[in-house]
């Protein structure tokens, strides 16, 4: 398939897909709690009911910044979902897009809590730090579980080679070495995080700070945020199935030929990866501090990232 | 050229940031003001706003009748409802000599631990909640369905349960609700094991353990009750100090559950294993359930007329701690003066000792493990009728109109 | 496009709870209305935080004289169209209450109030039942 065919494609069906996902990980959240829980379609449900709502801008914000940021934050994570979707898609060969799509996703965090903290409310500014400083956390190990990458076997960081060298090996990267095992582990560990679900919901945590920078946001506003973070939780599994466990690549070449096939079986698999990374942790867990969370960020993803490094490094 | 003038310092806390917790707070379902000082993510110092659930109860009880009064000191909480009618009407069997039959003190004893299971588990789900582990909250308060069922068939309510009356009980047990009720607790202690084994799960425990610690001295100064106290290692209980209702007969088969940390994880262990002793002790009630009526045959208003004029205290051990009342009857089946003092109005005086050097994050943690009942606490600030403005009156003003009004 | 938005609206009603000085009792079962026996939640309801996200307000209690001001700032506050729903008596008639110089109530008397839910505390059923009908009621 041409690129931009697929590009063009891949901006309406991200939000599409992410909102199905996000209804999904409700129900089964619901299911888990011994509950019937809302419809799967519920997120399309809230995001036109918040969309026809009016709009209210706080006194004490500063307009401008509250207004565009979360318009930004959705643009950026809708763009890092198009890129990665149609490289999926179409096998184009972008060099460096896996740090672009990483960018993108870092850039849609910042400009909702820039957004949020613009709205003059005490609890906002408390989400603010909370976030900057659960950034900090997730997103060092993260950056260096996808570097680890170019150190791998396949020396590159374009999502449509790392998925064509899976392929040729027949195997997903997770099992073709113990580095990139190790790196995917990493990575996984930090979903959690960059979805802010509750092990790690601290910057929005509803019972201590009111959903922190989101307090003030209402009406279409809110509805951009909720799209834009349902849009970022998609791009992370799908990126985590695509780069570490492209399971199409056991079906040898043929996944090459049959893209809209290895699409779905990409898909299902990410489905799986927001199960065991989103839906299981906010499920039984209870929720950290900033310093725990901090913590555990610093030991246990930030040693596997490094020791998938180094042990790339000596071919392992 | 334009002669400055000096220039101004301004000075500006950046590090200090005064956040007002309350009174709408998804935290607290109920309305508190908490103003915090935070700096950074540290508690500096904490303001305790109370009045907003203010309904001046004490005041319309002195205007109403006493079958009334009766029913509007169950509306004073509504989670430990029966804790309050059966404080009033002691104080009032008290002074007029009715004294209820054995059976309906057993009666009140068994509503009396039922809702001291329903409101513990109530806690436990909120403690759940406020850490963020919703599966829990949800699996606490599914397990208190049932005891709200058996509730609802006792008495015919699920929260204001109106089960005392002037002189014994309006609702008898059924031998079905019996083995219903020994059904249900065989459930409940089920599931509460369940409960504590979730509660040492490593998230949970990361957020309770020597977190808001009260110790012992500290805990004696400052007058705090019940679980709170107990948490602290502070032996107090009025059902074995001062033994009411058929707690007398239950002495043994009920201990006072102690822990020696006072930290929130004490508290919530306390609560926890004091459910396990309701449940021993509705066990015994059920055992030893003597026969005979439930009430005096006499209509409860002529009973209320009846009852001289007096004064009595009376003292119960409400879910979250002693409870005092104070009554005085006007002879005339009226009240002259009726004094509530909950258990949250002294717990909740180590609240700004126990916040203080905690971050943000355990502020919710740590004001639900004293398991505040706020809409029980105010009826403390006088309102200025001329001007709306309110004005906390002093100690020694107001005991000047008390004793103004009781010359009259 | 009119038919979409209001199914929209009357599926995902999102509800903030407001105590004015209620005896918990009417609180404790709009929380337990969205625990796993009644699960309002399968209606799309949520329990939102910030007066911001609702649709609907739950006003329980008699609203006392300290928390009028906060009534109104939170009523202000919920972007329109909005919905209020009186849970129990107190909030509805005041009724135990009638009488107390501290109380300002009934709810209506202060805001414009779109359904009342009666009972000295209402059972959860009957509050899910006030939502869903008041939602499908205003929204349609």
């Amino acid at each position: 398939m041409d690129a931009v065919v697929a590009f063009l494609i891949s901006i309406p069906i991200s939000p599409l897909l992410s909102l199905l996902f996000e209804g999904i990980d409700r129900k089964l959240h619901a299911r888990m709690q011994k509950r019937i829980g809302p419809p799967v379609l519920q997120p399309f449900y809230d995001l036109i009911k918040l969309l026809g709502k009016e709009r209210i801008i706080p006194a004490t914000a500063s307009t401008r910044i509250f207004e565009i940021m979360p318009m930004v934050s959705t643009a950026s994570s809708l763009l890092g979902a198009s890129i990665l979707l149609s490289n999926i898609l179409s096998n184009s060969n972008i060099v460096g897009d896996l740090i672009l799509i990483i960018y993108l996703l870092a850039m849609s965090s910042i400009a909702l809590i820039v957004g949020g903290s613009a709205s003059g409310n005490p609890y906002s500014a408390i989400g603010f730090s909370r976030k900057i400083s659960m950034m900090i956390a997730y997103e060092i190990p993260m950056l260096i579980a996808v570097i680890s990458m170019a150190f791998g076997p396949s020396p590159s960081l374009a999502v449509s080679s790392i998925i064509e060298f899976q392929v040729s090996r027949g195997l997903p990267l997770v099992a073709s070495r113990l580095s990139m095992a190790l790196a995917a582990a990493a990575f996984l560990l930090c979903i959690p995080a960059a979805a802010s679900v509750v092990p790690f919901d601290i910057p929005e945590a509803k019972t201590e700070i009111i959903y922190g920078f989101l307090i003030e946001y209402g009406g279409p506003y809110l509805a951009l945020a909720k799209v834009s973070k349902s849009v970022l939780n998609f791009t992370l599994t799908l990126l985590a199935s695509a780069i570490f466990l492209y399971i199409p690549s056991l079906l040898g070449e043929a996944a090459l030929l049959n893209l809209g096939l290895s699409l779905f079986l990409c898909l299902i698999v990410s489905l799986l990866i927001m199960f065991i990374t989103i839906t299981v942790p906010r499920t039984v867990l209870a929720r950290l501090k900033v310093g725990q969370a901090l913590k555990f960020y610093w030991v246990l993803p930030l040693t596997l990232s490094f020791s998938s490094i180094i042990l790339s490094a000596v071919n392992l | 050229m334009i002669e400055r003038g000096i220039e101004k310092e301004v000075e500006v806390e950046y590090t200090r940031l005064r956040i007002h917790f309350g009174p709408v707070h998804p935290a607290l379902k109920e309305p508190v003001s908490l103003r915090v000082f935070v700096k950074g993510e540290e508690v500096v110092d904490v303001d305790i706003v109370l009045g907003h659930v203010h309904r001046g109860i004490e005041s319309l009880a002195e205007g109403r009748n006493l079958a009334q009064a009766l029913y509007l000191v169950e509306r004073i909480c509504g989670i430990c409802s029966h804790s309050h009618t059966t404080c009033f009407t002691q104080a009032l069997e008290e002074i007029s000599g009715i004294k209820p039959s054995e059976r309906a003190l057993y009666l009140r004893t068994l509503i009396f631990e039922m809702e001291r299971i329903h409101s513990h588990l109530l806690l436990l789900g909120i403690m759940a909640y406020e850490v963020g582990f919703d599966t829990l909250f949800m699996f606490t308060w599914h397990v208190r369905e049932r005891i709200l069922d058996l509730f609802e068939k006792i008495t015919g309510n699920r929260i204001h349960h109106a089960m005392n009356t002037i002189g014994g009980v309006r609702w008898d047990l059924t031998p079905e609700m019996v083995k219903e009720l020994d059904a249900c607790l065989g459930e409940i202690e089920k599931s509460i094991k369940y409960i504590h084994d979730a509660f040492m799960d490593k998230t949970v425990e990361k957020r309770t353990y020597g977190l808001g610690v009260l110790d012992h001295s500290r805990a004696i100064k400052l007058c705090v009750v019940g679980p709170t106290a107990r948490g602290s290692g502070v032996n107090i209980d009025v059902r074995r100090d001062h033994p009411y209702a058929a707690y007398n007969d239950m002495k043994e088969v009920f201990s006072v559950i102690l822990r020696k940390d006072g930290d929130v994880y004490a508290r919530t262990e306390v609560r926890l294993l004091e459910i396990l002793e309701s449940i021993n002790i509705i066990r015994m009630v059920l055992d030893r359930l003597p026969e005979g009526s439930i009430r005096p045959e006499e209509n409860i208003f002529r009973l209320m007329r009846k009852i001289q004029e007096g004064e009595a205290v009376s003292l119960v051990e409400a879910p979250r701690g002693e409870l005092l009342y104070f009554v005085k009857t006007d002879g005339k089946g009226g009240l002259r003066r009726l004094k509530v003092r909950t258990p949250t109005f002294s717990n909740l005086a180590c609240l700004k000792h126990v916040l203080v050097g905690h971050e943000i994050a355990d502020i919710p943690v740590i004001v639900a493990s004293i398991d505040p009942c706020l809409s029980c606490t105010n009826r403390v600030t006088i309102i200025n009728r001329e001007n709306g403005e309110l004005n906390v009156v002093g100690m020694d003003t107001l005991r000047r109109r008390v004793r103004k009004k009781w010359m009259q | 496009m009119f038919r979409v938005i209001s199914r929209g609206r009357i599926k995902s009603p999102w509800i903030f709870h407001l105590n004015t000085g209620s005896c918990n009792g009417c609180d404790i079962e709009v929380v337990a209305a969205f625990t796993p026996r009644y699960d309002l939640e399968r209606f799309g309801c949520l329990l939102v935080g910030s007066p911001r996200h609702a649709d609907v307000l739950l006003v329980t209690g008699p609203v006392t004289r300290q928390m009028l001001p906060r009534l109104i700032r939170v009523y202000e506050q919920i972007p329109e169209p909005k919905v209020v729903v009186a849970v129990g008596t107190c909030a509805s008639s005041g009724s135990p209450f009638l009488g107390s110089e501290m109380i300002e109530g009934p709810a209506d008397r202060i805001i414009p109030v779109d359904a009342y839910v009666v009972g000295c505390p209402p059972r959860p059923e009957a509050i899910v039942k006030g939502v869903v009908m008041a939602v499908m009621s205003k929204f349609r």
